[in-house]
């Protein structure tokens, strides 16, 4: 439990409107996206400046309290969840753009505005901003960097740390450091910006993030196909990149997700297909209407029983909000979803289906998948529950396989979600151990009484 | 002695409450959480909230309901949810299982149970008790004149319309027949609602007028009542809520059609089924007096089916711009969307120009606006500014709620627009 006068410290800095102790309250900031772990803090902090920032951490660092830092909540590993207790720091009362600049195409921001906020700023603006984690309507800028985010568009663009120029952080001690810059090219030591993304809250808290954008691209056009066959599905995408043509998105379902999509939320999708196939090209107009051509020729070639090219932009919209509803459809199936987030080399991904179906058959669990495919990241689902010890074990252990299978094809252990808790028990199989043990250094000097998201990434030694 | 609370209520959604999966979507949505930024106020913490309740984690304490009660039950959650967690449902739920175990608190239990099903005594009531406010009203900045009971408590310093000099019930007939000269189509009960009955009866008058000329026979029974919105969604108070539901389904026996002008009262007549069945019999009864029941826009064009030219312009509205907000419990609740546009669209002499996001919610929301009104007023601004940059002369919508909401905010905020109800649009 933390200590009466550390909670008036608190609210000294932020005002009483800033800290909540109330048990409601924490049982409110108990959870993420995942549906294995809870964990409450002692008590919530919702700064609205970097200087209350520094000060929280000044006086957690002092007190060895844990500090937690929380965007919107919507990670699907853990990251968030403050399980040592201590201080949850959340950040959406941060929320202001502070610049778009149209003719440097930059933007920079506070942590906690919502991507989807973002966007439609840019988009008044004509820009762009490719990185599009499927939770946009929930998730902080802040957020996507510490968990260096991507979403459908990363085939052809990229993902966070792509766009990331500078940053503003606050260091352990309460020190407010920036690294990087605005501008596009920097060569000034090491990439310090680098070491802060995809960092899940464990090295500082980000307080100010700086973007490079595009502007946005004239035209683009969707594409559904329908296949027999999971596997001929990631043949196809692999043919398409083969052929030179990069699709700006791609996503991937199932029959499971097409079914549970109809039953939710109806649209139309047909029910017989086995995998169902989105893609998106986009550029100049005369090059989309050519590429188009070429993907849906291959898609063909490649066995699609049917193409389908969205006819304008609410039937593309209506594709790609099935896509996001597909999450939902996965994970509210059952009491618990272990969802994989593995990638694996584009080229793999036919045989890695494969031998996905062989996983299910040798552990008797129904694998439900959905990805981007485009970037050989798929995230394979067993639906199980936790309640039951014995089910949950083996659950447990197919999950594990499917990651090895992903490595064996020299894939990796996530894609997008990162680490958080629920993947820790595989890290030390998928990293090499000195690479691994200089993580662990990194953080010793940047964190030596490691307040800041501790318990994650990594297992505590002896646990 | 505090009864042990059961929550039988709660376990009938259990559904939605499993569904939830929280991927924190209706952070985007929900206008509360827009305004206070704290994971309570939002459909995934409170359904969790409420998870914890059932786990024994929580207690259904002044802290706990604090939180679930800042909810203006706009669904927008649900209608954006790509699980389709209906959350609303477990909070009104849980309000209920709440009053079960220790009873609706003074003077509320007054006002519920004895007040509003006893139609002539809330006339009175309303008249009188302008001293009522006191106990009734916590305390507030601002005055409030003219109004009492809880047409005052959504006062609070509001600009709002005074009580009618004369209720509706007094100055209408039961049975209105169409003119001379106009055939009968049809025989339909018109549930007047309070507000109406209380504050705008010229638009009960008007909409019986409008009707009848169109060849419906409209029938204001007597014996009706309150919906019930108060009690049962507001409040948790099933008991009244069925008081209520028994009544307005005996007094409307006779009709196959029930039209009500107010949004509110339409979906609240609607959910009885779901909310207030307890016994197979009311079950069923509830459920086929709910298929009976049509919004005044809905019933117009969808049954009533009526031509575009019978849509003609009041003189006051004529060449002016007019733009559309939809009630929450019209646009979501029932899913009543396109039928009042079309209406205004048809209207010859008027300039329909729509709002951006005109769904969003007002930020009324009956009892929610009476405990939070400052939280009410700055959803409410949001509105205002939507209004404003359409340009529009009259923002117009069918919730008599939403509308004292719409006159308070506007003025507040200095945008000199009309205020109206769609039926006043009509000659
Ligand atoms: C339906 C659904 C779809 C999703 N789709 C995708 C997808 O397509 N691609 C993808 O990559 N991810 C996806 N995610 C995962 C998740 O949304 C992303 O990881 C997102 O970036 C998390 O943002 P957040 O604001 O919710 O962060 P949180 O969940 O609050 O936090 C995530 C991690 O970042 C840390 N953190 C947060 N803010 C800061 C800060 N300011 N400074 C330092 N550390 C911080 C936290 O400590 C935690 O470790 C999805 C999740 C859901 C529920
Ligand atoms: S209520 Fe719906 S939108 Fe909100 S977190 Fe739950 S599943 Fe997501
Ligand atoms: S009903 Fe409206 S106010 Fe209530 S939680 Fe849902 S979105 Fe928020």
């Amino acid at each position: 439990m933390i200590k009466p006068e550390i909670v008036s410290q608190l609210q000294k800095i932020t005002g009483k409107e800033g800290v909540l102790t109330a048990k409601e309250d924490l049982n409110a900031y108990s959870y993420d996206g995942t549906t294995t772990w809870t964990h409450m803090p002692d008590v919530v902090v919702l700064p609205t400046t970097t200087e209350q920032i520094s000060r929280v951490l000044k006086l957690a660092n002092e007190n060895k309290v844990p500090v937690t830092t929380r965007g919107a909540g919507t990670n699907v590993s853990g990251g968030s969840i403050p399980i040592k207790g201590g201080i949850v720091l959340c950040t959406v009362k941060m929320n202001k753009i502070l610049d778009i600049n149209k003719t440097n195409l930059t933007a920079t921001v506070e942590p906690g505005v919502v991507l989807q906020n973002f966007n439609t700023a840019l988009a008044k603006e004509g820009l762009f901003y490719p990185p599009d984690p499927q939770s946009f309507l929930g998730c902080t800028m802040g957020g996507t960097v510490a968990e260096n985010a991507g979403g459908p568009y990363c085939v052809k663009y990229g993902v966070t740390k792509q766009y990331l120029l500078g940053l503003e952080v606050v260091l352990a001690n309460g020190y407010v450091m920036k690294v990087g810059g605005v501008t596009v090219k920097n060569r000034t030591g090491y990439e310090l910006v680098m070491l802060f993304t995809g960092s899940e809250g464990t090295l500082a808290v980000i307080t100010k993030i700086t973007v490079r954008l595009l502007p946005m691209p004239a035209a683009s056009k969707t594409m559904m196909a329908v296949f027999d066959d999971m596997i001929a599905g990631g043949q196809a995408v692999s043919n398409i990149i083969g052929s030179g043509v990069v699709p700006a998105k791609s996503a991937f379902v199932d029959n499971f997700v097409i079914r549970r999509i109809e039953q939710m939320t109806p649209m139309g999708l047909p029910l017989d297909a086995n995998a169902l196939m989105l893609l998106m090209d986009d550029g100049n107009p005369a090059a989309v209407e050519t590429d188009t051509q070429q993907i849906v020729d291959i898609l063909k070639k490649s066995g699609a029983k049917e193409v389908k090219i969205a006819k304008d932009a609410d039937e593309a919209a209506a594709y790609w909000k099935m896509r996001s509803a597909g999450f939902a459809a996965v994970f509210g199936a059952a009491h618990t979803v272990l969802a994989e987030d593995v990638a694996v080399p584009r080229d793999k991904l036919a045989e890695f289906i494969k031998k996905l179906g062989e996983i299910s058959e040798r552990t008797g669990f129904f694998i439900q998948y959905l990805g981007h495919a485009g970037d050989g990241n798929l995230h394979p689902s067993i639906f199980t529950d936790i309640r039951k010890e014995d089910e949950f074990a083996r659950a447990q252990a197919a999950m594990g396989e499917i990651f090895r299978a992903a490595l064996s094809l020299g894939g990796v252990l996530s894609g997008e979600h990162g680490i958080g808790l629920e993947k820790q028990r595989f890290l030390k199989e998928a990293m090499d151990p000195v690479a691994l043990d200089l993580m662990k250094k990194i953080k010793g000097i940047l964190d030596p009484n490691n307040i800041l998201n501790p318990g994650k990434i990594w297992e505590e030694e002896g646990a | 002695m505090v009864a042990k609370t059961k929550y039988d209520e709660i376990k009938k959604f259990e559904g939605d409450l499993e569904q939830c999966m929280k991927c924190g979507f209706c952070t985007f949505w929900c206008p509360v959480y827009q305004e206070e930024w704290v994971e309570s106020s939002v459909a995934r913490g409170k359904n969790m909230m409420i998870r914890g309740l059932l786990a024994g984690d929580l207690e259904y304490t002044k802290e706990f309901a604090a939180r679930l009660n800042k909810c203006t039950l706009c669904m927008a959650c649900t209608a954006n949810c790509p699980a389709k967690a209906n959350i609303p449902n477990i909070i009104v739920a849980a309000r209920a299982d709440t009053v079960k175990a220790r009873g609706v608190k003074f003077p509320y239990n007054i006002v519920y149970r004895c007040v509003l099903p006893r139609r002539t005594l809330f006339g009175n009531i309303v008249r009188f008790a302008s001293w009522f406010q006191g106990v009734f009203l916590p305390r507030t900045e601002g005055t409030i004149r003219h109004l009492a009971m809880f047409l005052s408590a959504l006062g609070k310093g509001r600009n709002i319309p005074q009580i009618a000099p004369k209720f509706l019930r007094q100055i209408v007939p039961v049975v209105n027949r169409p003119p001379a000269g106009v055939e009968t189509r049809m025989k339909v009960g018109y549930f007047t609602g309070c507000m109406t009955d209380f504050v705008f009866p010229e638009l009960g008058e008007h909409i019986i007028d409008f009707l009848t000329r169109n060849g419906v026979e409209v029938v204001v029974p007597k014996e009706q009542g309150c919906c019930g919105a108060p009690a049962f969604l507001g409040a948790g108070d099933f008991d009244t809520g069925r008081k209520l539901a028994d009544t307005n389904i005996k007094a409307f026996e006779d009709v196959d059609y029930i039209v009500s002008d107010c949004a509110t009262c339409t979906s609240s007549l609607k959910d009885y089924a779901k909310y207030l069945a307890d016994t197979p019999e009311r079950k069923e009864a509830y459920a086929r007096f709910g298929e009976k029941v049509y919004d005044i826009s809905q019933f117009l064009v969808d049954v009533l089916k009526l031509p575009a030219s019978a849509y003609r312009a009041a003189p006051e509205v004529k060449g002016k711009k007019v733009t559309w907000h939809d009630p929450c419990h019209l646009v979501r609740h029932l899913g009543i969307k396109d039928q009042p546009r079309q209406i205004i669209k048809s209207i010859p002499d008027v300039e329909y120009v729509e709002m951006p996001n005109a769904d969003r919610c007002c930020g009324m929301a009956g009892t929610f606006s009476v405990y939070y009104y400052d939280l009410s007023k700055k959803i409410a601004d949001k509105k205002v500014e939507s209004i404003r940059s359409t340009g529009a002369d009259i923002v117009v919508s069918s919730c008599p709620g939403c509308e004292i909401q719409l006159i308070d905010s506007t003025i507040r905020n200095k945008l000199p627009v009309k205020v109206m109800h769609i039926m006043e649009l009509l000659q």
